[in-house]
């Protein structure tokens, strides 16, 4: 049996919408710009002191309707104990945390500080990437977006994590042959993000999802996104005006 | 004028007793320590490169924020207007933060023990991280003004400025959708407009003086202060209110 990726994106879409339009006009001090004063997103990406590509900026993924955020998405086989494991709950809809991997499909800011990278999330999420050489801890406590540590390979930022709950699929999201479905992982999950910002105005996320107990292999597939200059995160609380509760079924 | 603090107190001893326990120990790195390796709490507060203090750090409130006259102001200091009763009435009733999961207002969000944030410093902002839902603040501190027709939002828009040691934090741009307390408190409106004036004492203490200015709600401004202690060698949790909720179906007057 071949996990495919299926037709799970509804609730994001749903999740998403009130986060497309982004209001705050404020220009980014001290971005590359064109003549006409646009961001000049074909810049070379700028560096860190140290010489290492400095990530900062607000991104949103390539999410159009012809040009689709997953890319490369693999097939993969579960394993016995994962084909138990095929009917994850929705997350957007009851309001929990999205997945690590969908974090990039809304508009996120990163702050790449000397040790720290911050990602800030328009989920009203933050996760903490620590660069100060840490290892990953041996016994995690088990959460939604997990414990990250992050290293440099060349100009690749290379970020580990572990210490992931068992709650519910991985992301939603799709890609160009298909769309990434409801995959699920256990608390054994190891994700590698490799992120590298190919230019001023661009950055590809590589996602490699290591899960032995649910997966025969590791598997992989890729995010593209792209800076949004001169604009600003907007508050995003999912359970603000909540009316769907009442009308769910399967609720616990 | 009754202030009724007992379910907002229940509501905080169930809120708090996940976040008591920090559990990873992993020590911070560069802050003076002594002989025996502990951190020295009382050593000056560090300073940023240009001579600014730094902020930087995991903070916890001393004492609960749950109305003013929980932190020692008279009732006659916090007088509503009418329109404030009014809103009042309402936003006891919503008890939107906590109960539903939905954001806590400040001053809440930063005084509640059990629920510490953590003080990150970039070019041109200070990131606040609140293990409270999750959220996060950022306070611009390049110089842009606060916006004219600000869009209103659970935790506002806010700039900072350095007077001397202290960091001035305005913020506006709030909804009127919450109370300031937790679980209740004292009603805010749009008008809302928050003073926060963050002085690090030294290394292990930070206070935070609130000034809290909102016409259509009060009569004249009223200010308090949050003590703050610094949490060493650990880091914030992760709290995701909805998890596992069990509460709703149970709520009447939902």
């Amino acid at each position: 049996m071949i996990i495919k990726a299926s037709s799970y994106l509804a609730p994001f879409l749903l999740a998403a919408a009130p986060l497309g339009a982004q209001w705050l006009h404020y220009p980014t001090p001290g971005i590359p710009r064109t003549p006409d004063g646009k961001a000049n997103l074909t810049a070379p990406a700028p560096r860190t002191p140290d010489g290492k590509p400095d990530l900062s900026g607000i991104w949103q993924a390539d999410g159009a309707e012809d040009n689709p955020a997953v890319r490369d998405l693999e097939d993969v086989s579960p394993t016995s104990e994962g084909k138990a494991m095929l009917q994850p709950r929705a997350p957007g809809a009851p309001c929990l945390p999205p997945a690590i991997a969908s974090v990039p499909l809304s508009p996120f800011k990163i702050y790449h500080l000397s040790k720290t990278l911050v990602m800030l999330s328009e989920y009203n999420l933050f996760r903490q990437i620590f660069m100060d050489g840490r290892p990953l801890p041996r016994d995690p406590n088990p959460t939604w977006l997990g414990y990250s540590v992050g290293r440099w390979d060349g100009d690749t930022l290379v970020v580990d994590t572990n210490g992931f709950n068992s709650e519910r699929g991985i992301i939603g999201g799709r890609s160009g042959s298909g769309r990434l479905g409801p995959r699920p992982h256990s608390g054994a999950m190891h994700v590698v993000e490799r992120f590298r910002r190919r230019d001023f105005g661009h950055m590809e996320v590589q996602f490699t999802i290591d899960d032995p107990k649910v997966y025969e292999r590791p598997w992989s597939f890729r995010e593209d996104v792209r800076l949004v200059p001169d604009t600003e995160l907007l508050e995003y609380i999912c359970e603000e005006n909540e009316k769907d509760f009442q009308h769910r079924v399967g609720r616990q | 004028m009754t202030i009724r603090v007992n379910r907002a107190i229940a509501l905080l001893i169930c809120l708090c007793s996940a976040s008591f326990g920090q559990w990873l120990d992993y020590p911070t790195a560069g802050i003076p320590r002594m002989p025996d390796g502990k951190p020295n709490l009382s050593a000056p507060a560090p300073k940023l490169p240009d001579g600014k203090p730094d902020l930087s750090g995991i903070w916890e409130a001393d004492k609960y924020y749950l109305n003013p006259l929980s932190l020692g102001l008279k009732p006659d200091e916090v007088v509503l207007t009418p329109e404030g009763e009014v809103l009042w009435q309402r936003q006891k009733r919503a008890r939107g933060a906590g109960v539903r999961c939905l954001p806590m207002s400040l001053p809440a969000m930063s005084g509640i023990p059990g629920f510490p944030f953590k003080v990150l410093n970039s070019t041109g902002v200070i990131m606040i991280l609140y293990e409270s839902f999750g959220g996060f603040r950022q306070v611009f501190t390049d110089g842009r003004q606060l916006p004219e027709d600000p869009n209103p939002t659970w935790v506002g828009y806010s700039v900072g400025k350095w007077e001397g040691d202290s960091l001035v934090v305005h913020t506006t741009g709030f909804n009127d959708a919450t109370a300031l307390g937790l679980g209740g408190g004292h009603p805010r409106s749009e008008s809302l407009h928050i003073v926060e004036r963050f002085r690090r004492r030294d290394l292990g203490h930070m206070e935070i003086q609130f000034t809290i200015d909102d016409p259509k709600v009060y009569v004249k401004p009223w200010s308090f202060k949050e003590d703050m202690h610094l949490l060493t060698d650990t880091e914030i949790l992760e709290y995701i209110c909805d998890e596992n909720e069990r509460d709703l179906k149970h709520m009447v007057d939902k």
